[in-house]
């Protein structure tokens, strides 16, 4: 239990501290803004890591769903003045019950079945985006959202876009962490594993997509609506279905299923085409060849779901033997 | 009697779903046989395109050659590709992990990585927009029949893919390797105990669908006169909804699908409004999978 609370502090510390240090001391707003990026993609590839990687599901239209919340927050902060700390939940709010809505459908489909009607919805929403010009002014975009501002600091500083940006992420990985290392967690493992097996041992399947879909969705929504705030600028072009791939490409980088992954394979699929960008513009180039090593090299990703589990389950011992203190029910 | 226009549309959405069905008949064979998505079918597509197009500037010879040559190269592409994103990952030879999730999701995004790469790499060499192509091979004659006007390429495309279609079923039905690929689509394991060389089976497979995927890639970018690194990507998408939609592993329902996708596309883009056309083909992709989880052809398919 010790241990487990001196490396939450130390990771928050590296996080809160030691991140805006560094970008403090090599002065560059550009550094904050990677670190954001960064930030806004882990909190998405946490949410579709729990629908793809816990649950089983394979999501091709995971990107939809951030473009929802990026909308949401974007269209509050900028037609109707809400404050952005009542956007970013009101956004995730929002996509949740969309994403529970357009997921109906889909619950009785299995394997590829699912993944390509997951890929339908996601176009769907893509092409309303673009298309329903009265309302979301289609390709143009949105601009001019309200930044994230912190008390005092600057307002539009890149500094304080990314310390609420950290602090949010902070926030999902406790709750998703939570989420995944309880009976909650291990029912959605179960049903990942046999779906039928899981239900005939009694649990209700159905309700558990839908509930995962639920949470997944919410942190896709908060993971929007903080790009939206942070970049100022929402076009539909940000919500393709290239960056479903981009999404599914770093939850196989990390380790389908392990929570540490998802934040690596982000990390990963961010920071290093940024780190080669002095060599020339071979982005897309580099995050194909770091997807195919690492699922040819390390096929149960970089930081695999059983050596994740197992390390919660070492620091938790204790708390796991006696058995009700972890529970989620 | 019969309203011209709407018969232009019809026309022009029939050509559209031609256009599909060619992509879907390779990404389906190749479907069928190893259960497994190639993702980078859209990128043989492409490259099939690329290499008639250098073929044509560099010696212009007749149409009929560029296709040989094209084929030559789809083939060549199929081998290499399963070299690289399949082989890899078939490291065990019994049931449970032929058949496995893993091995399905590996190359799924093995596929899709060297898919990217691909793409990325065309681009840097060729750039990113549009071809030049040489007039006299367009496939855009106008040819008028009555008050309706096609393009030359229309034709080619619709006989290309009765071609290819009565051509795939001459192969799968009439041939040895044929059989074997059957064989291997029903029981992979089955198939090796009887004798066959699973394997080179699975090659062949690769084989013929890149060569299709290639030709279609070429024809259908003379037709519309565009060859850009990106042209695989929403055929390639369409086809593995039609895929989908008609089953999985059955081609003549990914045929058929692919063909109410085009002609809803083309439909709703001149009655509804520009843009919109996806949406429906979305739609209708959607409806037939709440109706028919297991597509509109797949029947009595075991739950995967």
């Amino acid at each position: 239990m010790k241990s487990s609370r001196t490396l939450t502090l130390a990771l928050l510390a590296v996080l809160l501290l030691a991140v805006p240090a560094i970008g403090l001391l090599i002065g560059g707003g550009y550094i904050f803004r990677i670190a954001t990026t960064i930030c806004v993609f882990s909190i998405l590839t946490l949410s579709a890591n729990l629908i793809t990687g816990t649950t089983g599901l394979l999501s091709l239209g995971h990107a939809a769903f951030y473009g929802i919340g990026a909308y949401t927050a974007a269209l509050l902060g900028t037609a109707l003045h809400w404050p952005v700390w009542l956007t970013i939940p009101v956004a995730g709010i929002v996509t949740a019950c969309a994403g529970i809505l357009l997921a109906l459908p889909t619950m009785r489909l299995v394997g590829i079945y699912f993944a390509v009607a997951t890929l339908g919805v996601g176009e769907i929403i893509h092409v309303t985006l673009l298309n329903w010009v009265g309302f979301t002014r289609g390709p143009m975009g949105i601009s001019g959202i309200p930044p994230l501002a912190l008390p005092g600091l600057p307002a539009n500083s890149d500094m304080a876009a990314y310390l609420v940006t950290a602090l949010c992420l902070a926030v999902t990985v406790g709750v998703v962490h939570r989420l995944s290392h309880s009976y909650f967690g291990n029912a959605l493992r179960a049903v990942r594993e046999d779906d039928q097996c899981a239900e005939a041992m009694g649990l209700n399947v159905v309700r558990l997509k839908v509930q995962v879909f639920g949470f997944a969705c919410f942190f896709a929504g908060v993971a929007g609506a903080l790009w939206a705030h942070s970049t100022g600028y929402v076009s539909p072009a940000d919500f393709r279905f290239s960056e479903s791939i981009l999404v599914i490409s770093m939850i196989v980088v990390g380790g389908l299923g392990s929570l540490p992954g998802a934040i690596i394979g982000a990390a990963l699929l961010i920071g290093l085409p940024e780190l080669m960008r002095p060599i020339g513009d071979f982005r897309m180039i580099v995050v194909g060849l770091v997807m195919f090593l690492s699922i040819m090299f390390r096929p149960k990703g970089l930081f695999g779901e059983v050596f994740a589990i197992e390390l919660v389950r070492r620091r938790f011992g204790a708390a796991w033997r006696t058995g009700d203190r972890l529970g989620w029910r | 009697m019969f309203d011209a226009f709407l018969v232009q549309q019809l026309a022009n959405g029939l050509s559209l779903g031609l256009v599909y069905a060619l992509m879907a008949i390779g990404f389906t064979l190749i479907f069928g046989v190893l259960n497994v998505v190639n993702f980078a079918h859209g990128e043989i597509y492409m490259l099939g395109a690329y290499a008639g197009l250098l073929f044509i500037t560099s010696t212009a010879p007749p149409l009929f050659a560029v296709l040989l040559f094209v084929l030559a190269v789809g083939a060549a592409l199929g081998f290499s590709l399963e070299r690289i994103a399949f082989r890899p990952f078939r490291r065990f030879r019994d049931e449970a992990s032929l058949k496995s999730k893993a091995i399905r999701e590996a190359t799924l995004l093995s596929s899709l990585a060297l898919s990217i790469v691909i793409r990325e790499l065309v681009e840097k060499f060729f750039g990113a927009s549009m071809q030049t192509i040489p007039q006299d091979y367009l496939l855009m004659t106008p040819v008028e029949i009555g008050p309706i006007s096609f393009s030359s390429g229309q034709f080619v495309i619709f006989g290309l893919s009765i071609v290819m279609l009565a051509g795939l079923y001459f192969l799968l039905f009439r041939t040895r390797i044929g059989l074997s690929i059957r064989a291997v689509a029903n029981n992979p394991m089955g198939a090796m105990y009887v004798g066959l060389n699973t394997e080179r089976t699975i090659v062949a497979t690769f084989v013929i669908g890149s060569m299709m995927g290639a030709v279609a890639g070429l024809v259908v970018g003379l037709y519309q006169g565009s060859i850009f690194p990106s042209m695989g990507f929403t055929p390639g998408v369409k086809a593995f909804v039609a895929m989908v939609m008609g089953g999985l592993s059955s081609i003549g329902g990914a045929v058929v699908c692919a063909l109410i996708l085009g002609m809803a596309e083309a439909l709703t883009t001149t009655f509804v409004a520009q843009g919109w056309g996806d949406m429906v083909a979305y739609l209708f992709l959607l409806i037939t999978l709440v109706f028919f989880p297991t597509g509109l052809f797949g029947g009595g398919r075991e739950r995967a």
